[in-house]
């Protein structure tokens, strides 16, 4: 009881009620107009204070682990109030952290936590809260009158009207017994030759039938979204898939040896986030460096990464290494949030990164700046290239004789010889078959005038290239006494870029050519302090692999790979599972033959297959060419006949190309379960939505850790109560293998969550830490109980901070590659039929003003591509399918005389969607706390009802592109792109599903985007068929589903709308050599989120049209514009104020 | 009208109450260097503080992107259009204070934003000033494409223009350290001190009918904690403590190091006569001019002196001392490569390297059996 008789329920019911104000005003003794001489000096009755005070007050606080995918991972306290969480803040203990040596972070790392955290407050409690689980009407009607189907196979079309049915409530025991008949129905429905008939009639093409190999389990795909975030509850749906095997040993009446599993979706690389160039020079998954690095480099490039927006809690260590001296660097296709933390700010044309370093590195090789000491001990450039073949030569051809012995830190498997597990495998291992195949290389020595075989053992020190002739062709004598001329790589390429002088650079990229020279030559005088941050900008263009390769190219001519103070990294999503490398032991358990006992480890076998979501996203097609095949055998995807996935908005609510997945490939798949606890648009498109907790309510507790900073953090079970009907993501997996062992009366299924049954799902997380190389020694109940106090371990790396390549050049060790160098040559066939053998440019494929895709580059002998007439295509043949194995060259001379093949329909404008502050993708942009900060257009008390929230998307132009189209700063417009797919194949003859899909948004008048080009931010939640009839139907006008409250931020479309899905041959081959995804042992390749797609959605070419003016209820200007406060409609005063003249503070001396 | 000492003007100026300073005086130091905008200080508050009905537009933190943001619209231009062409002379302000310039029968030069103006909050938002981009560009220091990051919270100023506006004495400064208030009780909604904040960051609640504003999270300064838009800040952009008049300075005081003896961190529109007490380190990018219109005339020094940042540990290192802890850091201190924040009694409260270390463990660790690599 307070002083003055109010009790702490009756303060909140009236904080709550009313607000705070008017509980101070009514509890607060009002007391008459005493003379208050000097309130500067003395106040009579401060006993109202306590108000604030008690306000401030809580009952307990307890820490949970926010974890969306933006690689912070945030240990933050939750402080709590009768029960509820009234604020969440940093637990700044993160400078208390160690590892299992007692070194120990420094308390710069705090605070951790960002405003979408803090406002999860609001979300936890929020109306899109999934209360319990949700099942659509038709799809519930479908499976309880015993999943009819057509001759072909299909399900009545009437019963899925997807996004506009209605919503039935279920148990959760209920959902899992519906989701399993489905699997099981389904899984039998494809399996067999009959299956596979069914597949046929619907369409498919053979090849994607037969990768179903008669099972009818590889039809069903599941997704644990980023699952490093949630090692168990998140990839526990990859155990699931696992498990399917099960099912196809009952369906098909297989045994264990023959059964199939699922498939699984990949991650990293379905999100545009793996930089496929990376595993195509080092071989490996990708190269990064945790971002506390820069506390080490002297000058540190920012490119196409607008770091301070998507990387905020580590943004402290650039402006503070910046204060320290050094050097920021900052390259965008804008002047962005990051450009205004630069020393050097360059803006851009978007899509020409390739270009541009290929630019810097000419400069560097033109004037011979390069660290020759490290080109001859780590890179391929000496490496000689025969020019008959374009094949490297090989040291048996010159030399004769075997592959030569390994023993750099590296084994050769016996064939048939089993691999230790991956966190125990310490050399590298290389099958002997691949051994075989690759041989060893030959360099040219210059002193003696002649070859020499090279090793990939012959790597840093223990290279024993001397005097290697870098530049000029040189004549080999083969060994059967034919002669061969041959090249250096370098001096290949050193040809190659040369077409990339600082002049042509600039008509290319925009990037002024003194300001190319003078990069350039100050990172190479240098050599080895220079960190490259590459950003996902760059890697959502088609050509992100040529990308990867030139600017590993800049770096390793400048000695920056593998250094703590010189680097490369890329920066895009939470991915590298591999940090608990021992996860097979959980996701790969035979469930033939689990083990039961907690003590001791699982017996792993993999039954499931991945495979990359961008079939499904492409309507299930590989690429196809004329009469060629792009996508490489191992790459073939199968039809998606069920989806269930967690932890995601991406996969389909903000998928790329959202509109014609919604329209096109919805319809073909027959059920889409999702867990979730907030509705997002995939709920929306849902058949079956489990309802799970949130990071607040977790009761089992999970893992995870970051590839930008050196932390494992653990998601502790909360003490605090479930809000509503939910249940863990893990029980709901448990609860489905529970239906399916009902169904089945295989026990196993059921047995394979037993720990979490049993509520110890620490069994699983020790079984993978023990398992895993940088994780090993911990114990999980210490993390947990760490965790639970707010402070986080440290990562078992080699190194703090973590820096990918150090091992290589502190330990000679051999990259991940057939010559265990870094590669900028590529000599599988795959990469020479594309003219990509070379690190070249392409144009953009959609994002350009010029013919898209093309190859630019002089006439060069190694260049050599199949064209258009080797696929049987005409040449003129634009279509984006078509574009997509599109190889023409042309020099930048021809390039630039050529236009878009829409340019003269009016589609003009580059569009390009990245990240920024406001989201963590999707998350949590629809609170309106964090929509009322997004951009210019937020108003929380929505003053022009059109706004479909209290924020809303909107495009940026460059003021004079947008005057010439008389679009006024503030204005709605629409935005069409390519109208032969965009917003989705068919919208012309489909005006229902057209009429949500066409983007409509605000347009900003922006000066800091260059002309021609535009940009949206990726984060905002698009229009739903729900979104725009409640728009239509409901009083407040809000562009929100009646149904199911979802959200939308535009009236119509979304980013998405202008975004399709692109496939690239150099994405999809059989033969590049990298790294398995866990341990060390090498093989060749698709492997998800290693060498698969990565689509592009970065790539997209617009028309712009005004809708409706911009002023309240579509009067007149936009507010803001009329008051004259608008970039373009300055006032003479905000002239005066913008020039700095309303006050002379210098002294009247004017500086710069 | 009293006679005052205003130091931020180098001058004595009028006030409506005589010079009284507190005990101990509420400042911070805020470095938009390092500013990101990413509003999580506003959020912070706002779930703090501000989550009631009537309270939805309201931002007792904010952050604008300048020069084109404004909270609420036009907040600064309107005044320094009104205030007219003032002019410095060797660090003496010339010009008129807006205690000075208000009219007659008035006492403070102030205005009244309409509901509206505060609307978007973001407005403006990485909008830059210049001339608009055409095609590429390559920017130096300063650079003429431009924008910066301005978090703005109350100034807890020495001379606060609400508390001199308000009709019924209900504003008051706290003796104990300087943190001004509205008495919810007394107040009546009269509003004065909205139209007389130059910084508007006094807000009207139509609910309750009395006006609301930034406390300093006074109820976590008194136990000796930083407020929320600190401990909050992930730019590490914050400092609070306590800052003294110029002749006490102590340089073992963070703030008065920055403040009176590197002169690093300068008050916002001094011009105005308010002694404001939030201290911002002006970003180094800007062209001058602009700064000097909204910092004064110490806008040169503290640049040269920011960027020489890289040779000063003792400067450097403080800045990376920002941030490190919840508790307000009264003392100072630099050792090596190591800075070490102290209560007033010496007894440490954190330490952090100057650079983080870096840590290379053994590629076999033999205690655990298993290899410990970058490349699991």
């Amino acid at each position: 009881m307070r002083p003055d008789g109010i009790t702490r329920r009756q303060f909140l019911e009236a904080a709550s009620a009313l607000g705070f104000g008017a509980f101070v005003a009514s509890a607060t003794s009002a007391w008459g107009l005493d003379a208050i001489e000097n309130p500067l000096a003395r106040y009579p009755d401060r006993g109202w204070e306590d108000a604030y005070r008690d306000l401030w007050k809580y009952d307990s606080k307890f820490t949970f682990l926010c974890a969306p995918n933006d690689t912070h991972n945030c240990i933050l306290n939750a402080y709590v109030r009768s029960g509820v969480i009234t604020r969440i803040g940093p637990t700044m203990r993160y400078g208390e952290a160690t590892d299992l040596e007692g070194n120990r972070a420094s308390h710069r790392w705090d605070p951790r936590v960002c405003q979408k955290g803090l406002a999860l407050t609001r979300r936890f409690y929020g109306d899109r809260r999934l209360r319990h689980c949700m099942v659509r009407a038709g799809f519930k009607k479908w499976v309880e009158s015993g999943f009819p189907r057509g001759t072909d196979g299909r399900p009545p079309q009437e019963l899925f009207d997807r996004a506009r049915d209605e919503w039935v409530r279920a148990t959760h025991e209920e959902a899992a017994a519906i989701v399993a008949a489905a699997l099981e129905n389904i899984a039998t429905t494809y399996s067999g030759e009959a299956g596979q008939r069914l597949l046929r009639a619907q369409g498919y093409q053979d090849e994607v039938v037969a990768a179903t190999k008669g099972a009818g389990t590889q039809t069903l795909k599941f997704r644990g979204g980023m699952p490093l975030l949630g090692m168990t509850r998140v990839f526990g749906m990859y155990r699931l898939a696992n498990s399917m095997a099960l099912l196809d040993a009952k369906v098909r009446g297989v045994s264990a040896d023959q059964a199939l599993g699922a498939r699984g979706f990949d991650n990293y690389s379905w999100h545009t986030d793996l930089p496929p160039g990376h595993p195509m020079v080092t071989g490996q998954q990708t190269v990064e460096f945790d971002l506390n690095a820069v506390e080490h480099c002297r000058t540190l490039v920012v490119w196409g990464m607008n770091w301070i927006t998507t990387k905020m809690p580590d943004a402290h260590w650039l402006t503070e290494a910046r204060l320290k001296g050094t050097r920021i660097v900052v390259i965008a296709c804008e002047y962005s949030a990051t450009s205004s933390k630069a020393d050097d700010a360059i803006v851009v044309r978007p899509g020409t990164t390739p270009a541009l370093a290929l630019g810097l590195a000419h400069v560097v090789m033109r004037d011979r700046l390069y660290d020759a000491d490290y080109v001859r001990r780590w890179t391929d450039l000496p490496i000689l290239v025969r020019l008959d073949t374009l094949k490297y030569l090989r040291a048996a051809d010159v030399f004769g004789g075997e592959a030569a012995a390994l023993a750099n830190q590296t084994r050769v498997l016996a064939a048939g010889e089993k691999a230790p597990p991956p966190g125990r495998q310490d050399e590298m291992l290389i099958p002997t078959a691949l051994r075989t195949e690759w041989g060893d290389y030959v360099w040219w020595d210059d002193t003696a005038g002649a070859p020499r075989p090279l090793t990939r053992d012959q790597v840093g020190a223990r290279s024993a290239v001397g005097n290697p002739r870098l530049e000029g062709a040189v004549t080999v004598t083969l060994r059967d006494g034919r002669t061969v001329r041959c090249r250096p790589v370098f001096d290949l390429v050193r040809e190659y870029a040369a077409h990339f002088d600082p002049k042509t650079v600039e008509e290319m990229t925009w990037a002024p050519a003194a300001a190319v020279e003078r990069l350039a030559r100050d990172i190479a005088a240098h050599p080895g302090t220079t960190l490259f941050a590459i950003g996902m900008g760059p890697n959502q263009f088609f050509n992100n692999d040529n990308k990867d390769r030139d600017i590993f190219l800049l770096a390793a001519l400048t000695g920056n790979v593998g250094k703590v103070s010189g680097n490369v990294g890329s920066y895009a999503g939470n991915y590298r599972v591999a940090l608990f490398n021992g996860v097979p032991q959980y996701i790969n358990e035979n469930p033939f033959d689990l083990e039961l006992d907690p003590a001791k480890p699982a017996r792993p076998k993999q039954y499931w297959r991945a495979e990359s979501a961008h079939y499904y996203n492409h309507e299930h097609h590989v690429l196809r060419v004329g009469n060629r095949l792009l996508t490489g055998q191992g790459h073939i995807p199968t039809p998606s006949k069920s989806m269930w996935f967690a932890n995601a908005n991406s996969i389909l609510g903000n998928v790329k190309w959202h509109y014609n997945t919604v329209v096109n490939v919805l319809p073909t798949i027959e059920m889409i379960a999702v867990n979730e606890w907030w509705w997002s648009t995939s709920c929306e498109w849902a058949d079956v939505v489990f309802a799970v907790d949130s990071w607040a309510e977790l009761k089992h507790p999970d893992i995870s850790a970051s590839v930008t900073n050196p932390f494992i953090t653990v998601f502790p079970e909360t003490p605090l109560r479930r809000v509503f009907d939910t249940r863990g993501d893990i029980e709901v997996l448990a609860l489905v293998g529970q239906a399916l062992a009902e169904r089945t009366g295989d026990a196993r299924f059921r047995d394979c969550w037993k720990f979490v049954d049993e509520r110890r799902v620490d069994v699983y997380l020790q079984r993978i830490i023990d398992a895993s190389a940088c994780v090993a020694g911990y114990d999980f109940n210490d993390l947990h109980a760490k965790a639970k106090e707010g402070v986080p371990a440290l990562l078992e790396n080699r190194t703090y901070p973590k820096s990918v390549g150090y091992e290589q050049v502190t330990d000679s060790r051999p990259w991940y590659t057939k010559s265990g160098r870094l590669e900028f040559y590529r000599d599988e066939d795959e990469f020479i039929e594309a003219g990509e053998n070379l690190p070249v440019h392409r144009e953009p494929i959609d994002s350009t003003f010029y013919e898209p895709n093309v190859i630019v580059a002089p006439p060069h002998e190694a260049l050599r591509p199949k064209g258009p007439r080797d696929y049987g295509v005409p040449e003129s043949d634009l279509s984006c399918e078509t574009r997509q194995g599109r190889n023409v060259v042309k020099t930048w001379a021809e390039t630039k005389a050529t236009r878009h093949p829409l340019a003269a329909d009016g589609y003009r404008f580059v569009f390009h969607t990245p990240k920024y502050r406001h989201g963590a993708h999707t998350m949590p942009i629809d609170t309106d706390m964090i929509a009322m900060l997004f951009g210019p257009f937020g108003d929380i008390y929505r003053h022009d009802k059109r706004m479909p929230f209290v924020a809303e998307g909107y495009v940026d132009m460059n003021p004079a592109d947008a005057r010439e189209l008389g679009v006024e700063d503030g204005d709605y417009v629409w935005i069409d792109s390519d109208p032969s797919d965009r917003p989705f194949r068919g919208w012309q003859k489909n005006a229902r599903d057209y009429k949500f899909s066409r983007l409509l948004c605000r347009a900003r008048y922006y000066p800091g985007t260059p002309r021609g080009i535009t940009r949206m931010w990726f984060n905002m939640y698009g229009a739903t068929p729900g979104s725009v009839e409640g728009q239509a139907s409901r009083a407040d006008g809000l562009a929100k589903n009646p149904r199911t409250n979802y959200q939308a931020m535009f009236r119509s479309g979304s980013h998405q709308s202008a975004t399709r899905g692109w496939l690239k041959p150099t994405w999809m081959t059989d033969s590049l050599v990298r790294k398995e995804l866990f341990g060390q042992q090498l093989g060749k390749g698709f492997l998800p989120d290693v060498h698969c797609p990565t689509g592009a959605p970065r790539e997209s070419i617009v028309k712009i049209t005004k809708a409706e003016p911009g002023g309240l209820e579509g009067v007149g200007l936009w507010r803001p514009a009329k008051l004259g406060l608008r970039p373009g409609y300055e006032t003479e005063g905000m002239k005066r104020y913008l020039a700095g003249e309303l006050a002379g503070g210098g002294d009247g001396k004017e500086k710069a | 009208m009293a006679r005052v000492r205003n130091w931020q003007i180098g001058r004595e100026m009028s006030y409506w109450y005589p010079e009284a300073r507190p005990e101990r005086q509420f400042a911070a130091v805020f470095d938009t260097n390092k500013c990101i905008s990413c509003q999580t200080c506003t959020v912070a508050c706002k779930t703090t503080w501000t989550s009631g009905k009537g309270q939805e537009y309201m931002l007792w933190n904010n952050v604008e992107t300048k020069p084109y943001g404004f909270y609420p619209l036009g907040w600064d231009l309107q005044l320094l259009e009104k205030l007219g062409g003032q002019s410095w002379k060797d660090g003496r302000y010339e010009g008129s204070t807006l205690f000075e310039a208000a009219a007659a029968g008035e006492r403070v030069l102030g205005w009244r934003p309409e509901e509206i103006d505060y609307a978007h909050p973001n407005v403006g938002e990485d909008d830059c000033a210049g001339p608009p981009i055409e095609t590429g560009a390559d920017l130096e220091l300063p650079h003429d494409r431009w924008f910066f990051y301005l978090a703005r919270i109350c100034n807890h100023c020495t001379y606060p223009a609400c508390l001199a506006s308000c009709p019924r004495a209900s504003i008051y400064k706290r003796p104990e350290d300087g943190i001004v208030l509205i008495d919810q009780g007394r107040c009546r909604g009269y509003q004065e001190c909205v139209k007389a904040c130059p910084y508007k960051k006094v807000f009207f609640n139509p609910m309750t009918g009395t006006s609301e504003k930034c406390i300093a999270c006074f109820p976590k300064f008194e136990m000796g904690l930083q407020p929320q838009c600190f401990v909050n800040c992930i730019g590490k952009i914050r400092f609070a403590g306590h800052v003294s008049t110029p002749e006490n300075a102590r340089a073992d005081n963070p703030i008065d190091y920055l403040v009176h003896v590197r002169k690093v961190a300068l008050p916002l529109y001094p011009q105005f006569g308010l002694e404001p007490n939030v201290y911002y380190v002006p970003p180094i990018h800007v062209p001058r001019r602009f700064l000097h219109q909204m910092f004064g005339p110490g806008v040169d020094a503290a640049i040269e002196t920011y960027r020489g940042a890289a040779d000063d540990a003792n400067l450097a290192g403080l800045f990376c001392l920002f941030g490190a802890t919840e508790r307000v850091v009264p003392r100072w201190k630099r050792s090596g490569d190591t800075v070490i924040g102290m209560e007033e009694d010496g007894t440490e409260i954190v330490r952090v390297p100057l650079r983080e270390p870096v840590f290379v463990r053994q590629a076999f660790d033999a205690t655990h059996r298993v290899t410990r690599t970058n490349t699991p």
